[in-house]
């Protein structure tokens, strides 16, 4: 075999070329046919639902027995449901995911406690629904409530930001951690200083992202506090309440005789309101990166 | 200099399960001297600086026995590591701006200490960052990154900041390992000034440099102190040990 000449182009160059470029043709391919979904979902919701998705839509309740009328009471429900299984779900999940990242070491009891954290990301939400209404609904008699509800989405939606904010932690250098010990920082003046202002971006995108998440379940509200059809707004979290996704459902299989668009209008609202979600965490994030420090 | 003991080691061991990293090590750290440490990758010379400022604490799975006394205190009885820690400056091999400003980095340990007076803290910082031989490159942007200086910049802003504790020991490990031949050359004048206040030990990779700035030198492999002597006798072919020899010479390692 004669050694190739530098700078030539042979066989093994060309054909090593052409599949760089087929292998990239294909990646861009499948890449992009990921937006169609979201585009003919959007495009199906607005077609079937713009008609019907009125100012006073999103301003009166129900009437005529739910096929008339507005949401009003089901985005307040929402809100609520969310707000406060976040308020919940929150400290809780960073908190634990500081100690999980930051103190705890490496032994079997850190393992086990990991391992059920991946584990209860795994369940179902209908057995989250279940598990809800033993716990907190009978068990703690908290009733079908906001409450119960909002326990069962903060339950739900736990092991996923424990999981996220242990990423977004432990994407901070080693390296600042020894730095800031070795000058006699405690571990949690590192974690103060150091740690939680270079993670905050990572952290904040991981809960923003679980409250998309919880607004659109319906399994563990549907049991737990989400009704039917309240004629009147929640005055506390002992009040049970409506929610988008429980309406939805509602519209969609349990009353005869809803016009068409209500529904699909229902599902813009609610469709809408975890997108802009979404697009708020993007912002914040993109927001928090530009001051990226390293 | 003087032939005051500051850091007493005694049969210091150190292993990581069955991976012994330092066997039976016994050495006296002299007040005021430098202390170069010369070995290869794997000898143990970070291992020792770990134990000495008790870093070892942090790391999993690492277990030390032994006895290192700091002015004829037993370093694992300081109930607060951070004590002791706050009279050990540490200057590690990569140089580590801490992800704030230039001022927030020399001013960070001070504050943590609970140092809150402005005036102070303004002062110290000029002081420590004019002893690290960088203030006036950087007296104008203070508030600017600690972590956008250039690599040479960061390690002096590394030292500035272990001596914003005003240390009685620095711990320097391998400083010039990612610092360019002048950067080095300005760092080693400011290590001859320090001397005066401090006890230095230097790790250090380049056998000259032991010889340039080392009152004392002590050659480690393999986790085993070999030798340690005065520079001028382990640079001269009366080595205690042959390997010392060789070593310094490079006929190994």
């Amino acid at each position: 075999m004669t050694p190739a000449l530098p700078f030539c182009t042979t066989a093994v160059t060309r054909s090593s070329r052409r599949r760089e470029g087929v292998v990239r043709g294909l990646l861009g391919i499948v890449t992009a046919l990921l937006i169609i979904p979201l585009i003919s979902i959007l495009a199906l919701l607005v077609k079937h639902g713009a008609s019907a998705l009125t100012l006073d839509f999103l301003l009166t309740s129900p009437a005529a027995g739910m096929t008339a009328g507005g949401i009003f009471p089901a985005i307040v429900g929402t809100l609520w449901l969310v707000g406060v299984s976040l308020a919940v779900a929150a400290p809780i999940g960073v908190l634990a995911a500081i100690y999980l990242n930051e103190y705890a070491g490496d032994n079997w009891g850190t393992r086990i406690v990991n391992l059920a954290i991946v584990n209860l990301a795994g369940v179902p939400s209908i057995v989250h629904a279940l598990f809800g209404v033993g716990a907190f609904v009978l068990f703690l008699r908290l009733g079908t409530s906001i409450l119960s509800a909002s326990l069962t989405l903060a339950i739900m939606t736990l092991p996923v930001i424990i999981a996220s904010t242990k990423e977004a932690l432990a994407a901070v250098p080693m390296s600042f951690r020894q730095a800031c010990w070795a000058l006699g920082a405690s571990r949690w003046q590192t974690i103060r200083h150091v740690v939680l202002p270079n993670s905050v971006q990572g952290i904040l995108t991981g809960v923003i992202l679980q409250v998309s998440r919880a607004a659109g379940e319906t399994a563990p509200v549907m049991f737990t506090g989400a009704a039917f059809y309240l004629p009147f707004l929640p005055q506390s979290v002992n009040d049970q309440c409506m929610a988008l996704s429980m309406h939805l459902f509602t519209l969609s299989t349990q009353v005869p005789g809803v016009p068409e668009p209500l529904p699909y209008a229902t599902a813009l609202v609610l469709l809408g309101l975890v997108m802009s979600v979404n697009v708020t965490s993007i912002v914040v994030r993109s927001y928090l990166r530009s001051r990226r420090k390293w | 200099m003087s032939d005051r003991v500051k850091i007493e080691i005694r049969g210091l061991h150190v292993s990581y399960g069955n991976h012994v990293v330092l066997k039976d090590v016994s050495l006296d750290i002299h007040e005021g001297e430098i202390l170069a440490i010369i070995g290869p990758a794997g000898a143990g010379k970070t291992t020792l600086l770990n134990c000495i400022n008790r870093m070892s604490d942090m790391i999993p799975g690492m277990k030390v026995d032994g006895s290192i006394r700091i002015d004829g205190r037993e370093v694992r009885d300081f109930r607060d590591p951070s004590e002791l820690r706050r009279r050990i400056g540490v200057v590690f091999p990569l140089p580590v701006g801490l992800p704030m400003s230039i001022f927030d980095n020399v001013a960070f340990a001070p504050r943590m200490g609970g140092m809150r007076d402005r005036k102070k803290l303004a002062d110290l910082v000029e002081r420590c960052l004019r002893q690290a031989a960088l203030f006036d490159e950087v007296k104008d942007r203070l508030d600017d990154l600690g972590t956008r200086l250039s690599g040479g910049q960061q390690q002096r802003l590394t030292i500035a900041r272990a001596l914003s504790l005003e240390p009685e020991i620095l711990c320097l490990d391998e400083f010039s390992i990612a610092v360019d031949p002048v950067t080095t050359m300005k760092i080693e004048e400011v290590i001859k000034e320090l001397k005066q206040q401090m006890t230095i030990i230097l790790v250090t990779n380049l056998v000259l440099q032991a010889r340039r700035l080392g009152d004392r030198t002590a050659l480690f492999l393999g986790g085993h102190l070999v030798e340690v002597g005065p520079t001028e006798t382990i640079f001269s072919r009366q080595t205690a040990d042959v390997r010392t020899f060789q070593y310094v010479q490079g006929l190994f390692g």
